[in-house]
This record gives C-alpha cells, structure tokens and sequence, in this order.
C-alpha cells in the first residue's frame, strides 16, 4: 500500500487550482520509520508528504483545530477515518463543501513493531465511505466480529477483571491527550475542564481517572470508529479500546446497529430508539 | 445466602474485592434516581399504602428517566452508594413520549460497562414502576437491597476527596 | 455563604410516630450551611408557613427546605409562603420524610430517623445550588383552529366564538353537519337530527368571530401553544363561491351520475353537487374524478347554465395559512366495513343493510323519501331482524371496543321502523344492552314495550335466503334454543371507527394516538380534552366512541379550555426547562435529535463578541420546552442544564449522603 506519488499528485493539483488551504497528510519522522501527520500550506512542501502502512492517525482530528475551521481543507482518509469524517459531517463539525477528501482503500496499517494493526484485524470497513477521490481497489465491507482483547477480558472473573482494571485506571495520569487526539471529541468545552461542573475535580485520583475515562466512553459508545488515535497518543499505553470495543459490542448486539459512521446522517445507537429494545434487563 | 455470610467470620464479603470486609450488621446505602411522573408518584403511593421496605434507599427525584446521564451512576457508586436503582415509567408510558426509549439504550450500556470493568452486575439496576405500582416498588426495593446486601460494601473507586 | 433553614413537619403523628423528629433537627443543624432548624406539628397549616415566613426574615435565609410529605403534594403550597416572604420560590427544597420514610419504614424508628435526616442533608446540597428561576411568560395568539365541522367541531366553535375569540373552522367535505346531518331522529327523545342542527350550522356560517373554511384540511401545524401557525390546503371547488348564489341549477343539468355518499351509496348525486340540500354553505362543488370536463375536456354544461359565471375549471388547490394559539381536534368517526361477515351475506344479499343506510332510508330527506324499502325489489319490509355488535366487541373480526352508541340507535331504529310501518315486526339480536345514560333505559323500555319489539339475547350464526326471505338463524341463549326468522331485511349495527386519516393527522399535530387510531387523551380521567401537547384538545368520536350530548358536552369543554388559555395576553409557564450555554455548546445538534418536542432549534452567533464569523448553537424555544431534560443528558459538553434538575443539584445530593 504505497500511495505516496499520488497523492502528492493531487496535492500540488489542487494547489495550483486553487481548491484548497490547507492539505493534511502524512510525512516520515526525521528519527525512525513511523509517519507523522503533517499540515501543508505551502505547494513547495508537497514533496514532504508520503503514504503506507505506516500512515496510521486517523487526521480528521485536524480538523477540529482553529486553524482548520472554515478553510478548504484536503486531506487523506482510510477505511476508519472516513466514518469518523462521516459522523463529523453528520455532527454539523465540518462543511463537505470545504473538503477536498482523497479515499484510500486501506489494506490495513502496521504498528510499532511493523505486525499488522491489531485493530485492522478486526476492521469492518477498509474503503473509505466519504470521499472525492478514491485510491486502490475497494474490498467490501466485513462482517463484524466481537474484539478478541475484549472477549478475553470478558472471560475472566470478576474480581480478576476488576483488578485488571484498576490497573490500568491507576496508570492514567489524567493528561488527557486521548481526549486531544480524538477526532469526535471536538467540543469547544469538554465536561472536563467545566470549572463549574461537579463532574471532576481534576485532581489526578484513581476515581477521578475512572469517572473521566468511563464517562468518555460513554460520549463514543455508537460512535467510536476505532481509529485507536487515543491508544497512540496515551503515554501511558493504556489498552483504551477495550471500553470502546465493549460497547461497540452491547450496541451491536442489542440493538443490530450497523457500525459507527458508515452511513450519512446517521448519529449512533443513543439518539434513536427502536420499541422492541431489549428490555429484559429493567424489572 | 444470609446465614453463609454470617459463617464468613460474621462479615459481610464485598463481591469486588473478597479481601475486604465489613460488619454482619452493615447496611448499605443505595441510591435510586426516579422520575417525577411514574416511578416517584408509585414510590409516593408506596407510602400512602403504608407497604414497609427496606430503610436503605435514598431517592432522587429527576423529571423523567431521559435526565439520567450516565455519569450519575458513576458518581453513586464513587460516592457513598454501594448500589443504585433508575426507575423511570413504562415503555409507551413516558409523560414526555419517548424519553424512557432513548435512556433505556444508555441504561444497557452503562450497566454492560460497568460489569466490564468490575462492578458487580447488581450494583446497578432498572425497573419501570408506574404510579399505580406502589406494590411494585417495594419489591423492587427489597429485592435491590437483599442483592446489594449479598455483594456487600462496594470499596472500589470510591473517591478520594470531595 | 449558603443560609439555609430547614423546617422539619410533624404531620401529625405521621411522621413523628415513626421518625425521631427532635433528633433529626438536632443532626441537621450540624451542617455548616444549615443555619435555622425547626419542628413544628404541621409545617402546612398557617402557623406552620408563617414560621418559615419569619425566620427567612430573621435568619435571611438563601434557601428552604422543608421536610414534610411529597413535594407532589405541597410543594407549591410552601413555594407560595417563601415567595411572600420575599425569597424567590424557586429556592425551597421538600424533603419527602413522610411517603418515603415515616410511612414505610414504620417498624424500624431508628433506620427511619437515619433516613430522614439523610434526605434532608440532600434536599439542604440540592438548594445550595438551586437558582433564581422566574415564571415564563409566552404571548398568545388569540385566534382558534377548530378542525371538523360535525357537532363536535360546530359546539366548539360557536362556545369559543360566542366569548369573542375568532375562530377558524376547517371542514374537510363540502359542507359542515358531519354524520350527526345523516341522522334521521335523535334517542333518547327522537327530536328530529336536522331540526336541531341545522340552525347551529347556520349561526356557524352568520357567526361575526367564525372563519368557516370548507372543502379543505389543515396539513401542516408547527409552533407551540399560544402561538401556532397551521396550514390549510383548500382543495380546488372549481366554483367561485363569491359569485355563486347557490341556485341548482348546474346540479341540476350535470349529465354525470355518482353513487351519493351522503344517502350511503343508496341513491345518485352528480359530478357538480352540494351533498345535501341544507349545507351549510349551499353551494356546489364539482367531483374532479367524475366530472367529464376536468377528466376529458368534454362537458361544460354547467358553465353554460350558470348565469352568474362561477364556474371555473382551472381552479387549483391553494394553501392558505393562520395563526392561531389552540387547537380542537374533532375529526369524528368513520364505520366499519362489515365484510368479514360473510355468514351474514353482507355484500351478497342485497336485503342486508348498515344502520347508517336504514337511517338514511328513514330519513324524511332522505334516498327513499323516509320509508325503509327493501334495495332487491323496492317493496316495504314487513319482518326487519336488527343484529348488534357488528365489528364491535368481537376480537376475531372486529374490534374488541364497544361502540356505545349502537344499543340505543337499533332501539330507536326499532321505534322508527314501527312509526314508519306500522304493520311491521322487529327482531333484535343483541349480546348485552347498554343503555346507561338519562333517559336511555326508559327508551330501550319502550321500544320493548310500545313497538313490541322482540329482544333476543344471542348471537346470529347465519343467514340464508329463502325465496325473496332472508332467514335467520341465530340463538335464543335465555330459552337455551337455536331460532330462526323469516326477516325481509336484516340491519347490521355496525362498529364505528376512528378515520383512517387520523394518526397521520396526529402525526402532523405532535399528539399521539391508540392502537386504533383514536387520539389520545393526556389523562383517561382527569384530562380527558387535553392532549398531551399543550394547547390542543380532543372533541367527540376522534378521541373515543361517543353520543350526542356527550360530544356536545366535550366539545364546550375544549372550549372553556381554549377560552383559559386565551384569558390573559400571555401564558405563565413553569420555569423549570433547558436552557443553553452558548459558550459551551458546540453546535453537534443532538439535543435537537431527542428532544420529543422539537422545542430546539439552531442559531447563529458570532465566533467571539463582534466577530464577522458566525457558529452554530442550539436554542431553546422556551414556550415548547416542557422540562424533560433529555437534551441535557446527552449534552457531551453540558451546555445544556435543565433549571430546577440542573447537574450540580442532582451531583450535590448524590454526594451528599
């Protein structure tokens, strides 16, 4: 999956139109192998930009910045990332008309160690379901499987699963770069920094850390796309998917949604309703 | 179930962390959040039926069981709750149309979360209770209270400083 | 620095038998904020509310809490008595010691004291955070929409008219009447149907604050009580009322015969009609699916005949628009369709008729000039078998309802088959009769007694023919025996049904309907006119099978309702609603997904104060926002509160146990 010399193809096109601003790309890190995003507003940097396997942040969180709102925006989507764009725009976040989007059908990203992406393994849509361009040949959708990390942790009992937990909630250090790297948290004031919300007391405690991230999850459930941007940027390599996963399932399962973003106008599991609910949970 | 916990040194084991115990006399605090037209008129005709429940509930009264953000039941269980019941009016009840649909699909997954992070499923319950059913609620109740009462002192997460 | 008082009630021996009153007190005034604390025997009655008064002054107090009975009984009793002394009401808390405590924890004093002060420390964090909030005031339109013109629709509007309020009466057919025009004579007292509606339906068309729009329907309704705008599609007429003087004779020379609705399909009417001759307004509309010169181009004699020119072929339907601040709702009721009785030959034998066709057929104006005639050969029938409960209270065919109406109609129809022939016979199968109402029993009686009516509880199970006989046969249960009778006609007492129509309608309107599609009253008993949308209420057969008087009585009770709501220039409303943050919302619009109101809309506002460059937010239209806060929980940048149930509140009692 090397896309590099055409998508710089398409950047300096739209340049020299006059399409766009900003383009949002990847580019190699000067000290090792992996990519990092990049925001070019300037044709001559074009060359900069590159794209593989290695190109893995989902860089609709970009467009959440000030400086991205309201210009015309190109930029490089895969599978995950496009369903991310797709609840944006649902969202009311971003304009279509500002965005120039190229579509890449993903063959799935690696990760530090160069093995496959764990969650391209359990990926349901590798093309991109908005875009302008497309790149590669599409693959189908997939059939949904259940997160294998948490079908795992689901197994184990209670008490195990509660100190696996308590684990991983007494290593947040409460930085918030989850939230930051986020493509759906883009509110212009998160519940967590409300000085005068009683939500969090921002103290960096095991509970505030269980409150902040559990209510998170809960903000994504019926809407996480799994871009995994939170896991790359936790400093603390917490396994953050497994909230996500978690619910992804309950939402799958219960109540037979298709998965996050994949269709336009659709906002996820919790604003809408369906009679026949399971509701054999409330007495 | 009762008499067992009386053979575990006549202390009440907490479900989450077996190694932590609490007095065979202890009692536990459980929240229950109602909404104002159902679930609260019922617990109210509760009352005026003279029906005895168990003491261990203190109750919240939101106007409809869409109020309910999830992160209210983190707070119970962080705060001084060792249990919490949402109760809101029948499915096609609800005074205002849809709200019960709409938190019922939040209710399901905050309960599923919480059990996968290591909360005992019974920490947190539903029940649809309407203003008639002051029978109902005092079941309810008792039946929360014996659950939480068998799962015993909830010590996880609770939070440091207020 | 939060001052609170809290006021702690005896209720008699109702809460102190069971809850440690002077303990409680003492526990409470521990709390930093809580700086006056009291017991007194019943906190409600005026020496009760007058020690609240004086101590708010005293202590000034920032907020109360009393704890008593259930905020649901008295809280606005003690909002009323802080508000005199000066503090805003919105500021007192109730603690609910007595429903929630006292009550039902009777055998346990000291868990029920521990209790009660537990819910006095969270009614004392709740009102630390609660606000000043201020009754909203919304302006009316004071102008009603009135949807129907039966007697439902006609009684509504003369009652609200006649207290000076315009009213716009919108009325589907070409003239209002509804099926109460069809009626021949009226039970318990058979005073002729026309003779006492009629002169409504004219006081409706003289009436100074009536706008009667016929022949049309409202298909679209947005706003919030006091202050909707409904859109009417008048449909094409294709005659120019204005000019119109209503003098027959294009009905007359219309070429184009359609079976007429109005006499049940039993006689003819033509393409260009008025649906009866007392409609109210007499004048003729033409049927676009009949008429030739709207279908083919060819025709044009009524044109030619009408001396005034009002016909105009090229009318199209129009959309007109009204504002208004209340809405009735009295679409009436439609019959079923007794198909499914094949046993009975309905279709099959031409001798078997609906009780709405024999009341035509009986009807002095009516097809037949008021003698029922059997429809297979026109003679008079002398043996007449009335069968009730067609479709009504039957699961497997029907529906499980009872219609209400139907015992009394076949015991009058009885009656008027024995006015109108009186050599005659009736037969009346029937499973219970229902005759609870003024008069109705006595009138059940005498079609029993003076007509000699046979009553035969059972149910039919066939009916065959016989030569030109219809035969019957069905069970006597009281003799425990199968009878059979030769009947000349059979009448079925068909069930009567919401309009098909009538959950679209809902649907438009906001309100909700049953399985049937009845609309849906807020409360079966104590609102039975209100919607559960403010500012909309139900008359006669749309919200339930009904009478005459009952429909009557119903429909001036939508009236005083709408007279209520137009009684002031503006509507007080509750104050406790969502209010938004613009600062924080950022524009992701799901509030305005959930909300069941559709009470939120967007607004544009400018990125920093003076900004050319404008974001999106959500507004809250406060005369739809009824208080759910369903937008405010899935708020993920909390920008939303509801008033009265703000976050902080609720957090507050969670954390203060």
């Amino acid at each position: 999956m090397n896309y590099t010399k055409q998508i710089q193809d398409i950047a300096s096109k739209l340049f020299t139109e006059g399409k766009i601003d900003i383009f949002i790309g990847y580019q190699q890190n000067s000290f090792d192998d992996n990519q990092v995003p990049v925001l070019i507003t300037d044709p001559a940097e074009i060359p900069k930009l590159v794209f593989s396997d290695k190109s893995v942040f989902n860089l609709t969180n970009y467009l959440k910045f000030e400086h991205t709102k309201n210009k015309r925006v190109g930029l490089v989507v895969k599978g995950c990332d496009s369903r991310s764009l797709n609840l944006l725009l649902t969202e009311k976040q971003v304009k279509r008309e500002n965005l120039y989007v190229i579509g890449v059908c993903c063959e799935g990203v690696t990760d530090d160690n160069g093995a496959k992406a764990k969650n391209c393994e359990v990926c349901v849509m590798p093309d991109p379901v908005v875009y302008d361009e497309i790149l590669g040949n599409p693959s189908g959708k997939k059939p949904y499987r259940v997160d294998p990390d948490v079908a795992e942790v689901a197994k184990m009992p209670l008490v195990e699963r509660a100190d696996y937990f308590e684990e991983i909630f007494q290593n947040c250090i409460r930085c918030n770069a989850c939230r930051h790297s986020c493509p759906l948290c883009y509110c212009s004031k998160c519940c967590i920094d409300q000085e005068t919300s009683t939500l969090y007391n921002g103290s960096n405690t095991v509970s505030s850390a269980v409150h902040a991230l559990l209510t998170w999850s809960m903000h994504l459930a019926g809407r996480c796309v799994d871009c995994r941007n939170c896991e790359k940027a936790c400093p603390s390599h917490l396994p953050l998917h497994l909230l996500h996963k978690q619910n992804e399932k309950v939402i799958f399962e219960n109540f037979q949604e298709h998965l996050s973003g994949m269709i336009a106008d659709d906002r996820g599991a919790f604003y809408k309703y369906n009679q026949k609910d399971p509701d054999d949970f409330i007495m | 179930m009762e008499t067992q916990e009386k053979e575990v040194k006549g202390s009440v084991q907490s479900a989450e962390n077996p190694g932590l115990t609490a007095p065979a006399d202890w009692q536990p605090v459980i929240i229950g959040i109602l909404c104002n037209w159902c679930s609260y008129a019922g617990s109210d005709l509760t009352g005026t039926s003279r029906i005895q429940y168990p003491p261990n509930i203190r109750i919240i009264r939101v106007p409809c069981s869409s109020r309910v953000d999830p992160w209210f039941i983190i707070k119970s269980l962080q705060a001084t709750a060792d249990g919490v019941l949402i109760s809101g009016c029948h499915p096609g009840d609800c005074h205002y149309i849809a709200g019960n649909y709409y938190a019922r699909r939040r209710f399901l997954v905050i309960k599923n979360l919480l059990n996968f992070v290591g909360y005992h499923e019974n920490r947190v319950q539903f029940s649809w209770v309407s203003a008639a059913e002051g029978a109902k609620f005092a079941q309810v109740v008792a039946k929360v209270t014996d659950d939480i009462k068998k799962l015993g002192p909830l010590h996880r997460y609770k939070k440091e400083n207020f | 620095m939060a001052r609170v008082g809290v006021f702690v009630c005896f209720c008699g021996a109702n809460i102190a038998d069971f809850v440690d009153v002077p303990a409680v007190v003492e526990e409470v005034k521990k709390i930093r904020e809580v700086k006056y604390a009291v017991y007194y025997k019943y906190m409600c009655s005026d020496p009760g509310q007058q020690i609240i008064k004086d101590a708010i002054a005293q202590y000034r107090l920032t907020s109360v809490v009393v704890a008593a009975c259930s905020p649901r009984m008295h809280e606005k009793t003690f909002r009323r008595a802080v508000s005199e002394a000066g503090l805003n009401p919105y500021l007192l808390e109730i603690a609910n010691i007595r429903e929630h405590s006292s009550w039902v924890h009777q055998k346990n004093k000291k868990a029920a004291t521990e209790k009660a002060g537990d819910l006095i420390r969270m009614a004392v964090a709740k009102s630390i955070a609660n606000e000043q909030l201020h009754e909203i005031s919304v302006p009316v339109t004071k102008r009603a929409l009135v949807i129907g013109g039966g007697i439902a629709g006609i009684q509504a509007a003369l009652d609200i008219a006649d207290a000076h309020i315009p009213v716009v009466l919108v009325e589907r057919s070409p003239s209002i009447g509804g099926r109460m025009a069809q009626l021949d004579e009226t039970f318990p007292t058979l005073d002729c149907s026309q003779c006492i509606l009629t002169p409504k339906m004219v006081d409706v068309a003289s009436h100074p604050y009536i706008e009667l729009i016929p022949y049309s329907e409202v298909i679209g309704l947005e706003g919030y009580v006091g202050n909707y705008k409904a859109k009417i599609k008048k449909k094409a007429s294709y005659v120019n009322f204005s000019l119109c003087t209503g003098c027959g004779a294009c009905t007359q020379k219309c070429p184009v015969k359609v079976p007429n609705e109005f006499n049940m399909g039993i006689d003819k009417r033509k393409a260009i009609y008025t649906p009866f001759p007392q409609a109210v307004p007499n004048k003729p509309v033409i049927d676009a699916e009949h008429c030739n010169m709207l279908l083919k181009g060819k025709c044009g004699i009524c044109s030619k005949v009408c001396e005034k020119g009002a016909i105009d072929y090229t009318m199209k339907d129009e959309v007109i628009e009204r504002e208004i601040g209340a809405v009735v709702v009295a679409t009436g009721y439609d019959l079923w369709d007794p198909k499914p009785y094949e046993e009975y030959g309905v279709g099959r034998f031409k001798d078997v008729i609906t009780s709405l066709e024999f009341e035509r057929m009986v009807s002095a104006s009516g097809p037949t000039g008021g003698l029922p005639i059997r429809p297979s050969d026109g003679k008079v029938p002398k043996t007449v078998v009335f069968i009730k409960c067609i479709g009504s209270r039957d699961e497997a065919k029907g529906i499980e309802y009872c219609s209400k109406i139907c015992c009394m109609y076949t015991a009058k129809h009885a009656i008027l088959l024995h006015h109108k022939v009186h050599d005659s016979r009736a037969y009346v199968f029937y499973m219970d009769v229902r005759a609870a109402g003024k008069g109705y029993e006595e009138f059940v009686k005498r079609a029993q007694v003076e007509t000699g009516t046979t009553y035969l509880r059972g149910r039919v199970s066939k009916i065959y023919k016989m030569g030109d006989k219809l035969m019957v046969r069905g069970e006597d249960a009281q003799l425990g025996q199968v009878v059979e009778i030769e009947a000349d006609m059979v009448v079925l007492a068909t069930a009567i049904i919401p309009y098909k129509t009538n959950p679209a309608l809902a649907r438009l309107l906001g309100i909700s309907y049953d399985k049937y599609g009845y609309l849906s009253e807020a409360h079966p008993k104590l609102r039975p006119v209100e919607t559960a949308k403010a500012g909309i209420f139900l008359a006669g057969c749309t919200q339930a099978p009904k009478d005459i008087p009952d429909t009557v009585a119903q429909a001036s009770a939508c009236a005083a309702k709408v007279c209520g709501i137009f009684s002031g220039d503006a509507l007080k409303k509750d104050p406790m609603i969502s209010v938004v943050n613009p600062d924080y919302c950022s524009g992701c619009q799901n509030c305005v997904q959930v909300c069941p109101y559709q009470a939120i809309t967007t607004e544009e506002i400018p990125i920093t104060r003076g900004s050319k460059e404008t974001r999106t937010v959500a507004k809250i239209n406060e005369g739809v926002c009824q208080g759910c806060g369903s937008c405010a929980a899935v708020c993920r940048s909390m920008a939303i509160s509801l008033k009265g149930f703000t976050d902080s509140q609720i957090i507050n009692e969670i954390v203060s146990i």
